[in-house]
């Protein structure tokens, strides 16, 4: 009996090491596998785009293997990149924008280059090419579109005696004000953040077309502009006009749908957040940012993914072909982006595609507006800055150094010790 | 006969020790060579000098300030969750007691839980407009909403809080158990001399219990050093970085954003090497044999 057992045993092992070594995937010429990680916005929209590739390639499959989190297709390319195998990997990924120049710089092995693919890159927002360009090489087939919006509640608005054109094209001073004045009236905050991941100062400076970096260094201490805008933040919050929310779901579920601020300033991908509630429909309206001086509008982006080949695909030409027809703006790109803003509300940054009709609807939830093309629109003029591979460790010590500020300390010191720490943590 | 069964037990000893070296010792003595490497992980370079990495912690000011904290959790938390737990344990050891099945389940229930659920639930709780917000407005004893989570003192309050809920029931199982060991008899002669309960349970219960505090204190020092789930998951660390602790800052460095493998290796042999010490004092100090 007892030697039964140990035989069963010893068969079970065997089997369980037969089985993890074997290929994780199945290569059968007309299959890719790719990685995601949203079943709610990015997961559609590849699922749009199998449909549509279909059509032209009847017996193509995508495999899409839902990750819990953008982190979770990080760590296995960091894992693949260290250990240089990289036959754990699927053939394409999706990747955040912020992540991938670093990323194709430490683990080359881990990506292969869109170079002739038939895509017209002139098609797309310029901003978003330039964090998948590396070198001159185009590597990422943009998906998502993460220009940033400024929504507000007209109706609250309405009630403090303002109305969507007059936050449109003002300065902070005067957003600042107006802000006051609503809390006032209505007891609403008119912005909102996450200040455990805080991109308000990064979006503020894109909008007046600036960086926090200057060759490749960080320019917190004496930017003049940066200060300026660390002291609305800190201005806004102390006003309790401006919500620093301590978590993510703070910020999503108390501040937004929770029915605190009516003011929202975030990715356009932060508007389902804002539709949850169903009682504010027709309450929003979409405007574009403030700037520090006034005069113009205020354009950013602030988060988005690409999708890219990696270094375990086999089958390349048919990656190519499958991303440059659907998101590449080829002939399928306008079933793709239309099934993929219906279904998961992902905003398209290829130009041609976001003038369907599906783009130009009214939006009821905002009042009628056609936000999808507006946001489009939106994204042509958001202007390239400075990037780093250091962007979030720089948006974690400049939400210290507010959180510092704000509790009394001085804003200079607070800057330098910001700067020093992610000099730190570069050199 | 014996010969035989020598040679089985060798054989088994390989196999066992084997896979510890392969899975275990194998993988801390490449994190130590890596801890004196620096660069992407695929391309991985000796710092110079070779101990570059640990130099470079005496100017981290992040480490510096999660170290504080660590031990600032481990100074307060430790000492209050322990007395707590044998408290605990000793009055539910009282076989008078009624309903004690009930009240120790309740008790160790908390350890039941997922240490990343209750993070989530507790950082739900004390959310500026959170339900701990909500009750004490109702109540009347304060007036305007308290930033649990957003000023450096009531967030180090909160993990405090959360850890001795969450693990003041498992130390007290191991009081519990190491009473039911102790010989009844003592205490009915600690009676009869006239002892009251507060002696007793000093100069009988204490001592005899020696072996199992000095467990539970080696477990909770070990635990509260590698405190991670709380601080990221409670208060992601914040506010501005003021209850990280070093654990969640190692895993900051290796795994998010740019990888730093070799400083995070060398931050991971500082904690081992910390627990180690505060463990080997601990065994001195509680080892009364002469």
């Amino acid at each position: 009996m007892k030697k039964l057992f140990a035989l069963l045993l010893t068969v079970a092992m065997v089997f369980s090491l037969m089985a993890m070594s074997g290929s994780a995937f199945a290569d059968d010429g007309n299959t890719l596998t790719v990685y995601a990680w949203d079943a709610n916005f990015n997961i559609p929209a590849l699922k749009a785009a199998e449909a549509a590739f279909q059509k032209v390639h009847p017996d193509f499959k995508l495999d899409i293997a839902t990750q819990s989190g953008s982190s979770d297709v990080e760590q296995a390319m960091t894992l693949a990149g260290s250990s240089g195998d990289v036959s754990s990997l699927p053939d394409i990924v999706l990747f955040q924008d912020h992540f991938i120049q670093s990323y194709v710089a430490d683990y080359p092995d881990c990506w292969q280059s869109l170079e002739g693919a038939d895509i017209n890159w002139d098609d797309f927002g310029a901003e978003k090419l330039s964090y998948s360009t590396i070198d001159g090489v185009h590597y990422g087939a943009p998906v998502d579109n993460g220009t940033a919006i400024f929504a507000y509640r007209t109706d609250v608005l309405e009630q403090a005696g303002y109305t969507i054109a007059d936050m449109t094209g003002i300065t902070w001073d005067r957003w600042l004000e107006i802000a006051r004045d609503v809390k006032a009236k209505t007891g609403f905050a008119l912005l909102s953040m996450d200040h455990s991941g805080d991109d308000l100062p990064y979006m503020m400076m894109q909008a007046e077309g600036l960086s926090q970096w200057k060759d490749g260094k960080p320019n917190f201490v004496g930017n003049e502009p940066f200060q300026r805008i660390i002291e609305v933040i800190v201005q806004g919050a102390k006003d309790g006009t401006i919500l620093l929310a301590n978590s993510w779901s703070e910020y999503c579920d108390q501040t937004i749908v929770g029915n605190q601020t009516a003011g929202v300033m975030n990715g356009n991908w932060i508007i389902p957040t804002i539709r949850q509630v169903a009682d504010n429909s027709g309450k929003w309206a979409i405007t574009t940012l403030p700037t520090l001086d006034g005069g113009k509008e205020g354009y950013a982006a602030n988060g988005g993914s690409s999708l890219y080949i990696t270094g375990n695909c086999k089958n390349v030409d048919l990656a190519k072909e499958f991303l440059a027809y659907t998101f590449g703006g080829g002939e399928g790109a306008m079933e793709t982006y239309d099934n993929a803003l219906r279904d998961g509300g992902v905003i398209t940054c290829c130009i041609s595609a976001g003038q369907s009709d599906v783009y130009k609807e009214g939006i009821e939830y905002f009042g009628g507006q056609a936000i999808y093309s507006d946001i489009v629109g939106m994204g042509a003029h958001v202007p390239v800055i400075e990037q780093n591979d250091y962007h979030y460790t720089a948006r974690t010590y400049i939400g210290n150094a507010i959180t510092n500020i704000i509790n009394g300390a001085d804003l200079t010191t607070e800057l330098q010790s910001a700067q020093d720490q992610v000099e730190f943590e570069m050199g | 006969m014996e010969k035989k069964t020598n040679r089985w037990g060798w054989a088994f000893l390989i196999v066992a020790s084997a896979m510890i070296m392969i899975f275990s010792f194998y993988p801390m003595f490449s994190a130590l060579i890596m801890s004196f490497k620096t660069g992407s992980s695929a391309n991985m370079k000796w710092a110079t000098p070779w101990y570059n990495n640990y130099l470079r912690m005496f100017k981290d000011k992040t480490f510096i300030m999660a170290l504080k904290n660590t031990f600032l959790y481990l100074i307060i938390q430790v000492p209050v969750m322990l007395v707590l737990a044998i408290l605990l344990a000793q009055l539910l050891n009282n076989p008078n007691l009624k309903c004690r099945g009930l009240f120790r389940t309740c008790i160790f229930l908390p350890c039941a839980i997922s240490l990343v659920s209750y993070s989530l639930i507790f950082r739900t709780l004390f959310y500026d407009t959170g339900m701990i917000n909500t009750i004490l407005m109702k109540l009347g004893i304060i007036h305007e909403n308290i930033k649990w989570l957003g000023q450096t003192g009531t967030a180090r309050a909160v993990i405090i809080t959360a850890l001795i809920w969450r693990w003041t029931g498992y130390n007290m199982v191991f009081y519990l158990a190491g009473l039911q060991n102790l010989d009844y008899q003592v205490y009915e002669a600690a009676q009869i001399d006239g002892a009251n309960g507060w002696k007793t349970f000093w100069h009988i219960t204490v001592p005899q219990l020696r072996p199992v505090i000095i467990m539970t204190f080696i477990m909770s020092i070990n635990g509260t050093l590698q405190l991670y789930d709380e601080s990221v998951n409670l208060t992601n660390g914040g506010p501005a970085g003021t209850t990280m602790t070093m654990s969640h800052h190692i895993y900051n460095t290796a795994f998010q954003g740019k990888a730093n493998f070799g400083y995070a290796a060398a931050l991971s042999f500082v904690v081992f090497i910390l627990v180690a010490i505060l463990a080997a004092i601990n065994l001195k100090v509680g080892d009364t044999r002469d």
